[in-house]
């Protein structure tokens, strides 16, 4: 077990995933990505680093590269964030290879540089297109080393756009973590250059027709490929008359919260999805089969939650409560405080 | 009956091209296409354009082409050049692509010098989108977003001059126009062979629009002249 | 150490060393095969500005690096306490520089305090940067942390910063002294 900052596990797991080139630009709280990433560029020639003019060149660069046969990857948070998807739009839009962290920090605009779960809905869907990317949703430092690596895997498995939708708290945080190393994940190919006929790409059409026909072949490619990849995990679902549902940092505290709730004595489970796209519409409404009443968990105001009852719709007999703070932490002990009050 | 002389790295189906009559980037392309038969480059070549009229060269050649965002061909061509080091890199753009959006893209490039030849047809104008101002507009001129010439007071964008206060002495940097399609051709070989050798280079080729200048052929050519008044011809670094 | 979880806040300013005392804190639990996670806490300013770290320290998985229940609460600077108010809910010991920090701003607390005039001794006995250490010193002690693995740990955070001015070796481990003596002292009277 080594201690570690989640910047530095998110770098430890890139290389261990085979990444050999990274695009970025500074941003709290994901800085140390690219400084961490800048050292060891500096002692291994093999790794290719650029410090790019803003968030939309590396972006941009990272695509070249993947074009290009790298296994290339960014790290960006907040308003980064909203920049990097003009390139993540590209990347979708012509099946490329595209990881990127994500640092979610309050917002709007510039917030704070702390911590918040506002960048869901721009993670999911913040293109103009279809949406057709996959986000991962860590809860802890050792799901960040492992799901990081998850995502250099489907990355170049699928051909899409993958995004680690982390936040300030676990890039920040000090910890323990298992190194695994001897991971094999889907090997990067040329796209270009390589022993074939030289080919033309392109994402913009002259005819709505022309759009709509790829659109519909890539939506179907989708459709499979959500299939094979959502993730989600529950606990005490079974007889639970209550299930929360929460995501990535405040799942932790969930976590913690159902088993004190559980020692009192109260029918309480947690649903907590790990892939935020595609999300398990199925296992959600399977979670809740015993339960009257559901209470959603997030660090933002509901952008979780519209997912949620999205997902859930249908099901009539079943009461919804909200605990959303946005760009705030959410402990064990507030999580606690509401169910109780709910379930009296 | 002799062929006029067609480049072979273009594809038949590029003639005719998808550009207006009278158009300077199949002026430009062709060229480009006769150079990058002549040196036998086209196999280790790969093309990008950007958004605008150049989008419509996509399919032109039989040589790898991506087709990126509006101002982020020179971002991916940094990109591609990291990845893919032994070959040739071009980033093709207009002014609107080169000197408004893609503008920080372009310096840092340059400061870095990353090795590509980037060409950027400058026709004064927003074209595909029906002939706004662009940072190169003449002051005064009639566009469709500065009618009658008011709003266009804002000082011609020099790009090539801009970008030569920050190259690397073996940068090579030019401008040379569509109606001097020997010039043209020495500048695009010269400027493939600085990319080639490690350096960046730059070529800034003033272009006809008549679509959108609304001009006949004689004040098409005029306006060229005209431009030329304003933006100077010749190379500005390198030899 | 004997407890089973242990939630520690320490407040202060940016550039008080905050974030370095919380360091060798989770590295020194790391080394005794103990749970550990630490979470800083700041705003924007690279100097000045409130800095907290949150850590804690178990035999069992930390779920959340954030808590409201603190056991053992060091506040180095009185425009820090404001900002800690909610985290207070488990009426934590509270420790605290008193040559910095008035008493009075602490008066509404009515807890355990250890008060430690780390700032004034640095200044009159070493030199003024290592009244932090002074200060962890204290805290380990309290803590049940051995001082030898406290000494290692913080030796090897400075040790670029040391190799560059030897001197700092010997105020740093003479801080973490004091602090250690200065505590037990005020405990048994």
């Amino acid at each position: 077990m080594e201690l570690l900052t989640g910047n530095e596990i998110i770098v430890k797991a890139a290389i261990a995933a085979g990444a050999d080139a990274f695009f970025g630009y500074p941003i709290t709280p994901t800085t140390e990505i690219l400084t961490h990433w800048s050292e060891e560029a500096a002692k291994n020639k093999g790794l290719i680093f650029l410090q790019t003019e803003d968030e939309i060149a590396a972006g941009f660069g990272v695509i070249g590269a993947a074009l290009g046969g790298k296994k290339s990857w960014t790290a960006t948070a907040g308003v980064g964030h909203l920049l990097m998807q003009d390139p993540i739009v590209m990347a979708e839009s012509m099946r490329i290879p595209f990881v990127a962290y994500i640092g979610q920090r309050g917002g709007p605009s510039t917030g704070t540089v702390i911590y918040s779960q506002q960048e869901l809905s721009v993670a999911r869907d913040g293109g103009n297109g279809e949406g057709m990317r996959l986000v991962l949703g860590p809860s802890n430092l050792q799901e960040l080393y492992d799901f990081t690596i998850l995502a250099f895997d489907w990355a170049w498995r699928y051909s899409l756009p993958v995004i680690i939708l982390g936040d300030g708290y676990l890039s920040k945080m000090t910890g323990q973590v298992e190194i695994k190393k001897g991971i094999r994940t889907m090997p990067a190919k040329p796209y270009l250059q390589n022993d074939r006929k030289p080919i033309n790409i392109r994402n913009c059409y002259s005819l709505e027709e022309e759009l709509g026909q790829v659109l519909h072949r890539e939506l179907k490619d989708f459709s499979e490929i959500r299939k094979v990849v959502e993730k989600s995990e529950t606990q005490s679902c079974v007889d639970a008359e209550l299930v929360i549902f929460a995501w990535g940092s405040v799942a932790g505290a969930a976590k913690e919260a159902v088993g004190n709730l559980r020692s009192e004595g109260k029918k309480v489970g947690l649903f907590r999805p790990i892939t935020l796209k595609p999300f398990s519409e199925t296992r959600a409404k399977q979670a809740v089969r015993t339960a009257k009443t559901i209470l959603i968990v997030e660090s933002a105001q509901g952008k979780f939650g519209r997912l949620v009852k999205e997902a859930l719709f249908g099901l009539a007999d079943i009461k919804i409560e909200e605990l959303y703070k946005p760009a705030e932490g959410i402990m064990a002990a507030e999580i606690e405080a509401r169910v109780r009050e709910i379930l009296s | 009956m002799n062929e006029p002389r067609f480049p072979k790295c273009v594809k038949v189906s590029s003639k005719p091209s998808n550009f207006c009559p009278g158009c300077g980037h199949s002026i430009t392309l062709k060229n480009l296409g006769f150079v990058l038969d002549e040196l036998k480059a086209a196999p280790e070549t790969v093309f990008a354009t950007d958004i605008g009229c150049s989008l419509l060269a996509w399919d032109y050649f039989d040589i790898d082409t991506v087709q990126t965002h509006h101002g982020r061909v020179t971002a991916l061509a940094s990109g591609l050049k990291r990845a893919l080091p032994k070959s040739n890199i071009i980033a093709y753009m207009g002014d609107g692509g080169g000197y408004a959006i893609g503008l920080q893209y372009l310096i840092g490039a340059v400061r870095r010098d990353d090795p590509m030849m980037v060409i950027l047809v400058n026709n004064t104008v927003y074209a595909m989108t029906g002939g706004q101002m662009a940072p190169t507009t003449i002051k005064g001129e009639n566009t469709t977003s500065s009618p009658g010439g008011i709003f266009a007071d804002e000082e011609p964008l020099q790009g090539p001059e801009l970008l030569a206060t920050l190259c690397h002495e073996d940068a090579y940097i030019a401008r040379t126009t569509v109606d001097n399609q020997v010039q043209l051709q020495n500048y695009l070989k010269k400027a493939f062979a600085t990319q080639k050798s490690g350096h960046f280079a730059f070529v800034e080729v003033l272009s006809y629009c008549p679509t959108n200048w609304k001009t006949d052929a004689k004040r098409t050519i005029d306006f060229l002249d005209h431009l030329k008044q304003t933006y100077r011809v010749g190379v500005i670094h390198g030899e | 150490m004997a407890n089973n979880l242990k939630r520690i806040l320490i407040a202060g300013e940016g550039g008080q060393g905050v974030q370095a005392i919380a360091s060798i804190i989770a590295k020194v639990a790391h080394g005794l095969n103990k749970k550990v996670v630490h979470l800083p806490n700041f705003g924007v300013e690279q100097r000045g500005g409130v800095s907290l770290a949150f850590i804690q320290i178990s035999d069992e998985e930390i779920a959340f690096p954030k808590f409201q229940d603190a056991d053992i609460a060091v506040i180095l600077a009185g425009r820090a306490i404001p900002r800690i108010q909610e985290y207070l809910s488990a009426k934590p010991l509270i420790m605290f520089d008193n040559s910095i920090v008035p008493e009075a701003k602490l008066e509404e607390y009515k807890v355990e305090k250890i008060a430690i005039p780390a700032t004034v001794m640095a200044k009159e006995r070493l030199i003024p940067r290592v009244f932090n250490m002074i200060i962890l010193g204290a805290l380990a002690e309290e803590l049940g942390l051995k001082s030898k693995e406290v000494k290692k740990e913080t030796l090897e955070l400075f040790k670029t910063k040391i190799a560059k001015k030897g001197e700092l070796k010997h105020f740093n481990l003479a801080a973490l002294e004091l602090g250690e003596k200065t505590i037990k002292k005020l405990k048994n009277g």
